[in-house]
Order: structure tokens, then sequence, then C-alpha cells
């Protein structure tokens, strides 16, 4: 058990590509870390300069209080898990756990002890002889973790670990890893581009966005305060809704239409009365956007929209629509969600809603929910 | 359909493959398998050949050269030529592509010892031959270099001396031979995961514990084949040995082939040497037979 600790930690590659750009990262003992972000944040090579797969440009790194830069892996009392699993085709999954207890000279017993606890934990006793190619995408994910138990490590490290299963087992293995991270207690630095992931198994995440570190919090800080616009668009599925307006007194004017604030919003945030006069980006997330026909959007202020496309997925409508308003982009590469001209914003509705694609339609908000930037730095107000 | 169409359309189902085959069934038949059948024949044949009206000889000419002490001597010389071949080519051959493969060597420097490794296979085995003829001569480069180290006294006649004569061909021929199991390792080297490499070091593992635990296994398939399939080629190397020694001095770097040309065309025994081509027959089919259910395991 041991705490992670970076600072200021930079990686630049030869071509003067700088990948990490001073990071600094805290992660409790015990504490399961999620690092996430678009692709090509550095959240990977993060990863692996702390494994000591890639080397520190600067910066100083300390795991259980030693300075591991110049430490081989082998020597910083890690355990990775791979994105590929990396497990040996021609050894057996008895084989493979063993490992690197076989390479520390461990005697036979010993080591069929250690693997048996293991095996019996992860629900691989029966499985010990196969073969990798021999067992499924679930099961090779166990034993990439059992790979990593067997060495009782200060800290875990896990590079993508989910992301080559389908979406029924990610779910299935999500719960499985979060709760055997709780009962194991190690503290563990867990990699991914996928928000769900990040959202539900880390007690905090860190956003990375081209190398330079955004916001540490829990997941619910980092949904209800994101710091910018990017962190406020990067969490959170389908992404807020961003669009540029203009404050005067009480009133946000974006194109044809207005919303009222209440004086509630300029109490928790002060900075607010000063962007009076001047533009100011504001957000608003899909979920916190009703259908004012139906009962849970009767309470709130409206403005026109018009219905593009809806995707019914049973539980909820996701409904594409275009308002009258600049959509403002959040500076994620990877956004899912296509905005051409046709739309610029997105809903979700309860499956009740009986909004038509093509149809005019007034839109409900919850003043209440929205989120304020500077136009310039992207800041959160 | 009536009945009767539909069996000459089954009939025309079953035969099309054969027809499509047919050319290819029929050049095969007319080069391969017939010289073989003939072969065998003439091995159970007296005068064959030479005699039109040649009699049925029995197991005799087997017999006789199973007599021979030659033959047994150049039986073992195929075995060492072949053995000492394999083991060299695929351990040199491992050790370049280990080279060429590694991060530890400068890339310029890579791309030349790549041209400069794979350059005896360049050579035709006249061309090989000759070059080692003349470097293994007496006043030759080998002898001189040796001389001046201090390593030897006095000039070695390394083809035509008995004791030497068949390491220097096996030499020649490890020389000739490696590159194709250096471009084939160092392809299966390329193709290992970098992970299986990055885990292993997490989990401490020293250099040659990768190299025994993670690179040799991963590249097992490549080694079984490859080194097969030159135990059959090495086997039946004709051109750089009668080239070089012609067989001699005294039979001491005699092997199969070249045992089997002399017993055809010195004394143009071409029964016995139909048998003693029929023994190289029957050991190379072996190790076919053993490359096939290999292939077919995996």
């Amino acid at each position: 058990m041991a705490e992670v600790i970076l600072e200021n930690i930079c990686k630049t590659y030869g071509n003067n590509f700088r990948a990490i750009d001073r990071l600094n990262l805290s992660v409790e003992d015990g504490e399961f870390l999620i690092l996430v972000g678009p692709s090509g944040c550095g959240k990977s090579t993060a990863l692996r300069m702390i494994a000591g797969l890639e080397d520190v440009t600067s910066g100083s790194l300390r795991i259980g209080g030693t300075d591991v830069v110049d430490m081989p892996p082998k020597d910083r009392d890690i355990a990775m898990v791979f994105q590929s699993y990396a497990l040996y085709p021609h050894m057996t999954v008895f084989e493979n756990i063993a490992f690197s207890m076989r390479l520390a000279g461990k005697p036979k017993a010993e080591r069929k002890k250690r693997v048996d606890e293991i095996a019996k934990t992860l629900q691989l006793t029966s499985l010990l002889d196969s073969k990798p190619a021999n067992l499924s995408g679930g099961q090779r994910q166990r034993v990439a973790m059992g790979r990593a138990m067997v060495r009782e490590p200060a800290a875990f490290l896990m590079d993508e670990p989910l992301s080559n299963l389908d979406a029924k087992l990610r779910v299935q293995m999500r719960a499985e890893i979060t709760s055997l991270q709780k009962q194991l207690g190690v503290t563990t630095i867990y990699v991914t581009h996928d928000q769900t992931e990040a959202m539900t198994m880390g007690d905090r995440v860190a956003v990375l966005k081209g190398g330079v570190l955004q916001q540490v919090d829990t997941p619910k800080r980092l949904y209800e305060s994101p710091v910018n616009a990017f962190v406020a668009g990067f969490i959170g599925s389908p992404s807020m809704n961003l669009f540029e307006g203009t404050l005067t007194g009480n009133e946000l004017t974006a194109g044809a239409f207005a919303i009222r604030l209440q004086d509630a919003a300029f109490m928790r945030r002060p900075g607010l009365r000063s962007y009076a006069g001047r533009k100011i980006v504001f957000g608003i997330r899909p979920e916190h956007l009703y259908d004012s026909s139906l009962e849970s959007g009767r309470k709130y202020q409206t403005l026109p929209a018009r219905v593009t496309s809806i995707e019914e997925l049973g539980s909820e409508h996701i409904v594409h629509l275009k308002i009258d308003a600049v959509r403002v982009d959040s500076g994620d590469p990877d956004a899912v969600e296509d905005f051409g001209l046709a739309s610029n914003a997105v809903a979700k509705f309860e499956p009740e809603s009986a909004v038509r694609s093509g149809s005019e339609i007034r839109l409900a908000l919850d003043d209440t929910k929205l989120h304020f930037f500077d136009p310039e730095t992207h800041l959160a107000i | 359909m009536t009945r009767q169409k539909r069996s000459r359309h089954g009939l025309k189902r079953a035969v099309a493959p054969y027809l499509y085959l047919s050319p290819s069934l029929l050049i095969i038949g007319l080069l391969m398998l017939l010289p073989m059948v003939t072969v065998i024949s003439y091995s159970f044949q007296n005068s064959a050949v030479l005699r039109l009206d040649s009699s049925f000889a029995g197991l005799k000419h087997y017999q006789a050269i199973f007599a021979d002490p030659v033959f047994w001597a150049s039986l073992w010389h195929t075995l060492y030529f072949t053995c000492m071949s394999v083991v060299f080519h695929m351990t040199i051959g491992m050790i370049f592509a280990l080279m060429l493969n590694s991060d530890r060597i400068n890339p310029t420097l890579r791309n030349i010892l790549r041209v400069l490794y794979i350059l005896p296979w360049l050579f035709t085995a006249v061309i090989i031959a000759v070059i080692w003829r003349l470097l293994l001569e007496p006043n030759g480069v080998v002898n001189s270099i040796l001389m001046q180290l201090g390593l030897i006294g006095s000039k070695i006649e390394w083809f035509s001396s008995p004791e030497t004569a068949l390491h220097a061909v096996t030499f020649a021929n490890i020389w000739a031979g490696y590159p194709l199991f250096m471009v084939s390792l160092l392809a299966g080297l390329q193709g290992i995961p970098k992970d299986f490499y990055e885990a292993a070091d997490i989990d401490g593992a020293k250099a040659y514990q990768k190299l025994i635990f993670i690179t040799i296994p991963q590249l097992m398939p490549i080694i079984i084949s490859i080194s097969l399939l030159d135990f059959i080629w090495t086997m039946q190397v004709f051109p750089l040995i009668w080239i070089t020694t012609g067989g001699g001095p005294i039979y001491s770097t005699e092997v199969l082939s070249t045992y089997t040309y002399k017993l055809a065309f010195s004394s143009y025994n071409l029964s016995q040497a139909s048998a003693s081509a029929v023994v190289i027959l029957l050991i190379s089919l072996g190790l076919t037979l053993l490359y096939i259910r290999y292939q077919k395991a995996r």
C-alpha cells in the first residue's frame, strides 16, 4: 500500500512534442483514481511513466515515499494491467499468473498456494490449466488482473483494461474491478477514455487535455462544478450544450430568446455581475432540458426550438434540436455529437414525450442548472 | 427434374473439380511421379538403362550398397553436414536477427548490417563454392590471417586434408545458409507484441529470462518449421560439395548425393545409383511427413 505523488512531471519527446506538461497529482493510499481524457491527451503516457516504461523528462515521482524516477519498472513495486492483457499465449493461466513469482525464484509450493488463492478470488480455479486462447474476453481480463494481484504491489496501474470487451461484459467487469479494488484496498490508477467508467469506478477523476491536467475531483463534483468548458463538455453523456450569450441585467440573451436568471444565480457566482453587457458562454446539460408539454417541464421557462431528430432509447429520448443561438465548441476532439447545420443542441426527454421530428416546440429549461464560462479563457465563473 | 437428368447433373458436379485440376495433375505426374517411379523400378533391375532386356534383381542392389563402407561413411557425413548446418544456421540466424531487432543498435548501423548479413543469400551455390575454395586455399586469406594471429603454425590444406575437409565444406554451407533463418526469425521477432516485454519488465524479468520465457517460445513455430525444411534441403546439397571437394579426399566429404552421382556417372552402375537414390528419397520422405504432421498439428 502506498500513495503515488507526481510533482511537475513533464514528458517531452525527441521532436519537442510535449506529451505531459507539469502534471501534479497525488493519489492517496488505497484510492482509486481515474485518469481520463480524449485520445492523445497524454493519459497513457502518464501511466507508463509511473510504471517506468517511459522516461520522465523532468519532475519528481514518488511511490510510497520513494523517489522512483530513476528506478527500473520492477523495483517500483507496481503491477500493470495492459489494454491487450499481454497474456503469454504459450503459458497456461497458472503459469501466466505465477510468472513473476517464478522469475523471483519462489518455490513451487508457494507459487501454487498463492495462485490458488487468487484464482479462487477471481473464479479462475477451473481454468488454471487452460491457455489464454481458449478463454473468453472476460476470463482473459480476470487472468490479467490475477497476474497483477499475485505480486501484492503497492499500486495497480490499469491501461484501458476494459476497452477490448463488449458493452455488456464491460458493465459487469466494471463492477467486478471496483469491488475487487475496495476489497484489496490497493492504490489504483486507472486510465480510460470512457467517461462512464470514469464516473462510476473511481473515488476521484483526473481530467487531462493536451498533456495538461484540467481538474481532479470526485465524479459528482466534476459533473456539478466543472472548472472549465472542456471538463463541462467532456464529462456527461450526451455532452453539455454550450452557447454564446450576452448578459444584460438579470437577462441572458442568445439569438432571438432570453433567459431570466434568478438572484440566487448571481449570489452563488460573485463574478457573474462583471460580465453585464458582455459576451458570456453558458451551458446546460441535456438532462436539464425538458419537454414543456409534460408535467416535469411545466414549472420552467421556455424557449423556441425545432426538433431535428429523435433517438428513442426506451428509458429516454435523446432529442436533437435547433435553437437560435451560436454553439460553442468545448474543445473535446472526440466529441461524438455531430453538430452539422441541422442541430445545435441535445436534450434528454422522458419516454412519454410526444415530440416529433421536424416539429416546432417550446423547450423548457431549468435555469438553476446553468453553467457560465468566460468566453476567452473558457474558465468557469 | 427427372431422376436420370439429376444423376447426370450429379456426375458432372463430381467430375468438374478433377477436370479443373487435371492440367496440373498431369504435369506433376509427368515431371515428378514418373521419374520417381522409374528410379524405384531401376533399383530393382539388373543393368538398368544400359540394357533393354534388364532382368529383375530383387533387393540385390540394396544389399550391395548397404555392404559398401563408403555408403555408410557418406550417410554419416550427410548427417554430420546436415545437423551442424541446421544447428548453426539457427544459432547464427537467431543472433543476427536479435541484433537487427534490437533498439540498442544505432538504426543506420542496423541497416548496414541488414544488408551485410543477407549477402550470402545473393550468391548461387557455385559462386559460394568458388569463393570458399579461394579463401581456404593453402595460400589463401584464411590461412594467412590465422597465421598472422598465431593461431596456426603452418598452412592448413582445408579442403585437401581428410581431417579438415568435411568441417570446411560444412562451414561454407553454414555461411551460405543462415540468412533464411535470420530473415524468418526477424519477421517473427517483429511480430511479438511489445506488451509482452513490458509486462515482463514490470514482473522483473532479466534479458536472458525474456529470451527464454517469451522470445523463444513465441518463435518456436518458425524455428521448428524452418529447421525441418532446412534439414530436408541440406540433406540433398550437391553443387557446393561437388565443386569444393568432389567428395574427397579419400571419401572424407562423400555425402549421399555425391555418392549416388558417382555410382551413376562415374561407375555407370545406374541400378545401384537408383537404390541409393531411393534411400535418400525415403529419408527425405520421413522428414517431410514429420513436417506435414507438424504443420497440421498447428
